[in-house]
């Protein structure tokens, strides 16, 4: 027969065994980083201390009273860790680049490295998590009793002693045993390589008993069938009619988020990670333990009603089946699974917890109130030390109180159910760390606060309601007698499960407030960079994130920082390994920015962020940090926006090449239409003396009795369209050869004045013809320009001509004057023609116009003065249409005079 | 790459349907009070369900080609 005192004595040994675990497990994770302790199967049974007694002794109490819900507590982290490519992953790389140690130091160091929110979390977990510290001590004690009450003998040396008491005495052990434990030393990283060697052993021997338990009673009870249909004949069933309401999702969704904000959870899973890579197994190995656990829970449940007499106690069934089959091996064997559960989840959560508070809470204090550069090497490390002992003693007693003032409530499972509400505040805040830029720490300070209130009032008050009468009349008439503020009927709704009425209303609040804060608060500078460092892990280089810049600070300062924190063993190697790296002697090493980056990180892992941020600002840039940190804040800014500036540049570069593009293609359909015009024009031209031509050919061919004088007029006539369609074609070759430029053409000094004689003198047979008046006004002297002599000619013909052709006055006259103004030779030739339209003065000078007022055949192709602009151009010069003193057309060229 | 893209597309469509399966109404189609060797369907359900997403994540992870192990920078400084 099993007595509480072989029990008690079973369970001290057992601890020593953790013990000796967790110091080999130490020494040898120190001196071999490749041993069997940094294997991804260590790592995943240590994320198995999320299954604690509430799943060894609570879960089957679970599953008696309400059957399949005790599943959602795992079906919650499996779709974590399902999906763990998307959450863990980008939690581990974070945290590895950032030096996080716990949740709080995650917050705090996303929300601008803010030590507030830390100190807030802080709290919130620490009250958080005292129910469920309760549910453990709660659950060894019931264990210790169900075994004391089992036979006359059982209680042994306990005779006398009650609950509270033992739950104390387990609550001192538990304290002394976490304090040898956890915090023998600080470590840079607060990975614990002993405690982890010891959980995962308690995580197979847990696992092992609870298996041998089951696998007991499926065969005492004659297999699955046999236990279901027994079951079902004294009227048990699995009754599923009203297991998926509110309380199964809410349920499900904070064990989603207990199982990343849970302070044991997250030192196991992130901070104590020391690869990447083992999240691959842990992503279906974890779930995988938790399926074996959960396995037996309903058969143990089930058989347990079925066979145990009426009013025992359905959280002990698995303990007490086989003391009442008189297996004791068993019964002890699932004890000290029990015993396993509780402790590691004790050890842990007190660690991860005292790492918090001595970080966030301890830590700032003693920075404020000593002076930088004072006290002695290995003071801060020892005054972290006594902290976290300190707060475990703290933690444990929180435990202990809840434990004594909620002792009446007899199921485990709900106690734990208010933690996780609490824990859950923490949720909205991490994901929106890790994906949503703009979520600022106002807004999460505020979420997280808001959420906690609620959660106070509708969940932590409740669970008082059978100890305190105040509680209950509380709890039945609203405060003051305002119904509206009852706690499990906030506003009215009531009729909810208090459960998922509490997590609701405080996680609408907390989801809410930092929504729409973060859309209203606008974020501090160190909160925008760190909020791109979380976001933009992967896809940012490894960029140098070290906030400070050379300063003030000297290798000395640095050092005594560092050697405060850290000791002056790795302190010391610190700095030496730094200086060999950069090549001087350590006496000389000049810290680097970089250096002073990676300092921070280093010393974030022993005191957290905003600690360590803290530190290194009184030391770096002495009292005066603000003007050069913000400097430095905005060129890392600037870096963390540089790449969406390029992604912008390039689409810019893409707009303005479309945009290039698109007007070299109009241009082009514009020279398309233009040249399809010009040759449409061409072909009119030569149609016409082509068409006479050939009539006129065609007459001589046919007919023979034509007589020699008409045929002599028809040759005559053909000879001449052939001319003027020779001169057509020289012409579109002359004009089309000076558009291009092929021409070679050489501007030569020349007389100006004496190519308008020659021009004149050329045209005085067409003038005499048509009995024009030439009325010549100022001449300028002899001028010299730049230009060719033939071609200047041929312009002022081309002009004189035209003055000529289109003039139908009946007293024609001509007037051609020059002079030299302002630097520039001006010749101008003036007619009394009917002038050019106003509408017509543009069209002029393009190809094929001709007047339309021209005498009937003039023979130019209406090429002659866009020809002429194209050679005045040439010769740097200008043509244009003028008002003149005659009333018809003057036209006036213009050409630099020579120096 | 585009293979992992496929694999991770594939990790996301787990996470969320088997977040699906698990939550009503697509669990009220098992919840039938009918027995398989003597078990109720809905306990067979959910734990072929359980089954099924452990089978499906390690199938998944283990296709999903490696990056390289990251190893911590101040690892060898100790």
């Amino acid at each position: 027969m099993l007595s509480a005192d072989f029990v008690i004595a079973t369970a001290v040994g057992y601890v020593g065994l953790l013990f000796v675990l967790a110091y080999f497990g130490d020494r040898r994770a120190r001196t071999n980083t490749r041993s069997f302790l940094h294997s991804p199967a260590v790592y995943t049974l240590s994320i198995s201390v999320y299954c604690t007694s509430w799943t060894f002794y609570g879960a089957v109490g679970n599953a008696a009273r309400s059957g399949l819900e005790f599943l959602t507590i795992y079906l919650g982290p499996t779709l974590i860790f399902v999906g763990w490519w998307f959450l863990l992953r980008r939690l581990v790389r974070i945290s590895h680049d950032q030096r996080i140690t716990s949740v709080a130091d995650l917050l705090s160091s996303r929300f601008g490295k803010s030590n507030r929110l830390a100190v807030l979390i802080t709290c919130i977990a620490v009250i958080g998590i005292a129910p469920y510290i309760a549910l453990q001590l709660k659950a060894v004690t019931s264990s210790i009793q169900a075994v004391a009450g089992s036979s006359e003998f059982g209680r042994g040396s306990l005779k006398g002693i009650d609950d509270v008491s033992l739950a104390f005495g387990v609550a001192a052990g538990m304290a002394l045993f976490t304090i040898l434990f956890g915090t023998r030393h600080v470590d840079a990283k607060e990975q614990h390589h002993g405690v982890v060697a010891a959980i995962a052993f308690e995580a197979v021997v847990k696992l092992a008993a609870l298996l041998a338990v089951g696998i007991f009673v499926v065969f005492v009870g004659g297999g699955f069938e046999n236990i279901f249909s027994k079951a079902a004949e004294v009227g048990i069933t699995v009754d599923a009619s009203n297991t998926f309401d509110s309380r199964w999702l809410t349920t499900l969704a904070l064990s989603v988020a207990a199982i990343v904000c849970l302070p044991r959870q997250f030192q196991v899973t992130v901070v104590e990670n020391s690869d990447e890579n083992h999240l691959r197994v842990a992503s279906w190995a974890f779930p995988g333990y938790m399926l074996l656990m959960s396995l037996f829970i309903l058969p143990i449940a089930i058989f347990g009603m079925t066979t145990m007499p009426a009013g025992s106690n359905p959280d002990m069934f698995a303990l007490t089946l086989p003391m009442a089959f008189g297996q004791d091996a068993l019964a002890l064997f699932a004890f000290i699974g029990g015993f396993s559960s509780a402790t590691s989840m004790i050890i842990l959560e007190s660690i991860a917890l005292s790492i918090m508070v001595s970080n966030h809470i301890v830590m700032p204090l003693i920075l404020r109130f000593s002076p930088a550069g004072s006290g002695d090497g290995q003071g801060v490390t020892s005054l972290l030390l006594i902290a976290r002992r300190f707060s475990i003693v703290l933690i444990l007693s929180l435990g202990f109180f809840y434990f004594f003032f909620t002792r009446d409530s007899d199921a485990l499972a709900p106690i734990g159910l208010i933690s996780f509400t609490a824990i859950a505040q923490f949720f909205p805040a991490v994901i929106a760390a890790l994906f949503w830029r703009d979520a600022s720490l106002k807004a999460a300070t505020a979420a997280i606060a808001a959420g906690f209130v609620f959660w106070v009032w509708c969940s932590f008050l409740p669970s008082f309601e059978s100890v305190s009468p105040q509680v209950a009349t509380l709890l039945a008439n609203g405060p003051w007698g305002i119904s509206w503020l009852r706690p499990e009927a906030m506003f009215g709704l009531d009729g909810l499960d208090p459960l998922a009425h509490a997590a609701f209303w405080s996680l609408l609040v907390n989801i809410l407030t930092l929504t729409l804060g973060s859309l209203l608060t606008s974020q501090s500078a160190l909160e925008r960079i760190q909020a791109s460092v979380f976001v933009d892990v992967f896809s940012r280089g490894q960029a140098n994130r070290s906030n400070f810049v050379r300063g003030s600070a000297t290798a000395n300062d640095l050092f005594f920082v560092a050697e405060r924190v850290l000791g002056e063993r790795r302190a010391a190697a610190l700095f030496e390994t730094e200086a060999r790296d950069s090549g001087v002697e350590p006496d000389m090493l000049e810290p680097s920015p970089e250096f002073i980056g990676r300092l921070e990180r280093e010393l974030a892992g022993s005191i957290g962020a905003a600690s360590a941020h803290v530190m290194l600002s009184k030391v770096v840039s002495g009292s005066d940090v603000s003007l050069e940190e913000m400097m430095q804040m905005a060129d890392e800014t600037q870096q963390a926006i540089e790449y969406s500036q390029q992604l912008e540049k390039t689409s810019a570069e893409l707009r303005s090449t479309a945009r290039q593009l698109e007007e070299a293609n109009a241009q082009l359909r514009e020279l398309d239409s233009q040249k399809d015009e010009f040759l449409s024009q061409v072909s009119h031209e030569v149609r016409t003396p082509m068409t006479s031509i050939r009539s006129f050919s065609e007459i001589l061919l046919d007919s023979d009795d034509i007589d020699m004088g008409q045929r002599q007029h028809f040759v005559s006539t053909i000879h001449q369209e052939s001319l003027r369609l020779t001169k057509l074609l020289d012409e579109i070759l002359d004009l089309s050869a000076l558009e291009r430029g092929e021409r070679t053409w050489d501007n030569v000094p020349i007389d100006a004045e004496a190519a308008l004689d020659r021009a004149l003198a050329v045209c005085e047979a067409l003038l005499r013809q048509r009995g024009m008046k030439v009325e010549l006004g100022d001449r300028a002297r002899s001028t010299m320009v730049e230009g060719d002599a033939d071609r200047l000619c041929q312009v002022f013909i081309n002009l004189i001509s035209n003055a000529v052709k289109y003039n139908d006055s009946d007293k024609p006259v001509i007037r051609i004057a020059s002079a030299v103004k302002a630097g520039s030779y001006v010749a101008e030739i003036a007619d009394n023609g009917p002038g050019i339209a106003k509408r017509e003065r543009k069209l002029i000078f393009e190809k094929f116009w001709r007047g339309p007022g021209g005498v009937a055949d003039q023979g130019g192709a209406g090429l002659g003065l866009a020809i002429s602009r194209q050679i005045v151009a040439r010769m740097n010069g200008s043509l244009d249409l003028a008002p003149g003193p005659l009333p018809g057309a003057c036209f006036v060229v213009r050409l630099a005079v020579m120096k | 790459m585009a293979a992992r893209r496929k694999i991770r597309g594939g990790l996301l469509l787990l996470t969320v349907l088997g977040a699906c399966l698990m939550l009503p109404p697509l669990v009220y189609v098992f919840d039938q009070p009918i027995a398989h060797f003597g078990i109720p369907q809905i306990v067979l359900y959910l734990f072929a369900l359980w089954l099924a997403l452990i089978i499906g994540t390690a199938l998944l992870t283990h296709a999903l080609p490696r990056e390289g192990s990251q190893t911590d920078p101040g690892e060898g400084e100790r």
